[in-house]
């Protein structure tokens, strides 16, 4: 009985999560309000302050659970064993995909840049996907595809910083100007920490992906 | 519940002692008396699972199968164009072979029964069907020349990776499979690949054979 009940909330609560993560995707934070999640949801407001007492523990909650989808999708992309940076390569246009064609991948990103800033969850977050790129990037160094020296910490950071930047600057409903300009991005920063015998093939390589991300791309 | 778990410990207990006994005195000389003494088992206990020696080597050519599917799959993501994923892919399952021993011991029954078994006909079809819907695919991609057979290029592939784990077995044990197969790979890309894709592949190769054959604390 009460594994029944407890399935009904859960499905409630995620009936909520989406249609706040459709909101989310395509509204700024303040602009939101709970009556408009609440009627796209279509639940009644006692079972919305059940699950989340506040708009911000609801976009705190998108924002957990996109960490929680991207660190699967990028386990899947290191069990696929390639070399350290072409794992950094595929993971960027994984994420811009996700980013374009998933709602709650674009509203997780959203929130991360609207509420996160003021009570470090912004920090937190960016922190543990800087450290998680950081310890590719040293593998893409034994690799020895890195020019010696060259600090993963400030690569990962680095990386992070454009594809944060990118989302804004280009345009997430347009796939093909999004994946173009990631490819230059790439082609662009490269030659700052690649060593020069290796940027031909990791050029075609970039290529490549972008060709296969452009059929892939959907847009919200 | 509790038996079901047993029970499945059990089994895994046969099979790896039974495979610890065909690597070390190969299939034919070993006796299921043997298994018994070395799993420390009943003969019932070992009756109630395999009824011959030949299920049991059925069960070990099926497990090791799945776990070399499984390794394929596993990096077959659909983020990568197919001619990557069928050489890396071959890697990668080239490796676990040396690594893992029911998958080892798997393929040499394989070889062994051959002809005469349901499991070993359909192991070789699956992967001759895999490699050829990636080849279709590749073609499609434009990475293999427009004018091939799909599935003449995924019997060839499947063909020579077998022979390279073939020789391999043969003359060192398995020792140098990743080496047999980065070198049938280097003869067989330029009859294959498309001229536009050759200089990226042969690139890829040798990046490929040199991640393998770094020092394994490359991780």
């Amino acid at each position: 009985m009460t594994e029944h009940l407890d399935r009904r909330a859960d499905t409630t609560r995620v009936q909520i999560l989406r249609a706040a993560s459709r909101q989310f995707a395509r509204k700024s934070y303040s602009l939101v309000s709970l009556d408009d999640i609440l009627a796209d949801a279509e639940v009644t407001k006692g079972a919305m302050y059940f699950h989340f007492p506040s708009k911000y523990a609801l976009a705190s909650a998108i924002i957990e659970h996109r960490i929680a989808s991207a660190r699967t999708s990028i386990d899947e992309l290191l069990a696929r064993k390639l070399s350290g940076l072409e794992t950094l390569i595929d993971i960027s246009y994984l994420l811009a995909i996700e980013d374009m064609g998933d709602e709650t991948a674009r509203a997780g990103l959203n929130l991360l840049q609207s509420i996160g800033r003021t009570d470090g969850l912004q920090e937190d977050v960016l922190g543990q996907w800087v450290t998680a790129f950081a310890a590719i990037t040293r593998k893409a160094a034994r690799d020895g595809d890195l020019i010696a020296d060259r600090d993963p910490e400030g690569i990962a950071r680095l990386l992070v910083s454009m594809y944060l930047g990118l989302r804004q600057t280009s345009s997430l409903a347009q796939p093909e100007r999004l994946l173009h300009d990631l490819e230059n991005m790439w082609l662009l920063v490269l030659p700052g920490f690649v060593k020069p015998d290796r940027i031909a093939y990791l050029n075609q390589f970039i290529k490549r992906r972008t060709a296969v991300a452009l059929k892939k791309a959907t847009s919200l | 519940m509790v038996r079901q778990a047993r029970s499945e410990a059990t089994r895994r207990k046969i099979m790896t002692s039974a495979v610890e006994l065909f690597n070390e005195i190969g299939y034919p000389a070993t006796g299921l008396g043997d298994i018994i003494e070395r799993a420390e088992m009943t003969k019932g206990a070992l009756y109630y699972h395999f009824d011959s020696k030949e299920s049991l080597a059925t069960a070990i050519i099926e497990e090791g199968s799945v776990r070399l599917a499984e390794a394929f799959r596993g990096i077959a993501a659909s983020s990568a164009p197919a001619l990557e994923t069928i050489i890396h892919g071959v890697f990668v399952v080239a490796d676990l072979m040396s690594t893992d021993q029911i998958a080892r011991s798997g393929m040499q029954l394989l070889r062994a029964f051959g002809e005469f078994n349901d499991a070993a006909a359909r192991t070789y079809d699956g992967w001759v069907t895999e490699m050829t819907e990636r080849s279709r695919q590749a073609i499609d991609e434009g990475d293999l020349r427009e004018d091939l057979d799909p599935q003449a290029v995924g019997e060839t592939i499947v063909s020579s990776m077998l022979g390279a784990e073939l020789l391999a077995s043969a003359s060192t044990a398995g020792a140098d499979v990743l080496e047999r197969v980065a070198r049938a790979f280097k003869v067989l890309l330029p009859a294959i690949v498309s001229q536009e894709s050759l200089s990226y592949f042969d690139e890829f190769l040798a990046r490929e054979s040199l991640r393998h054959s770094a020092a394994p604390a490359a991780d």
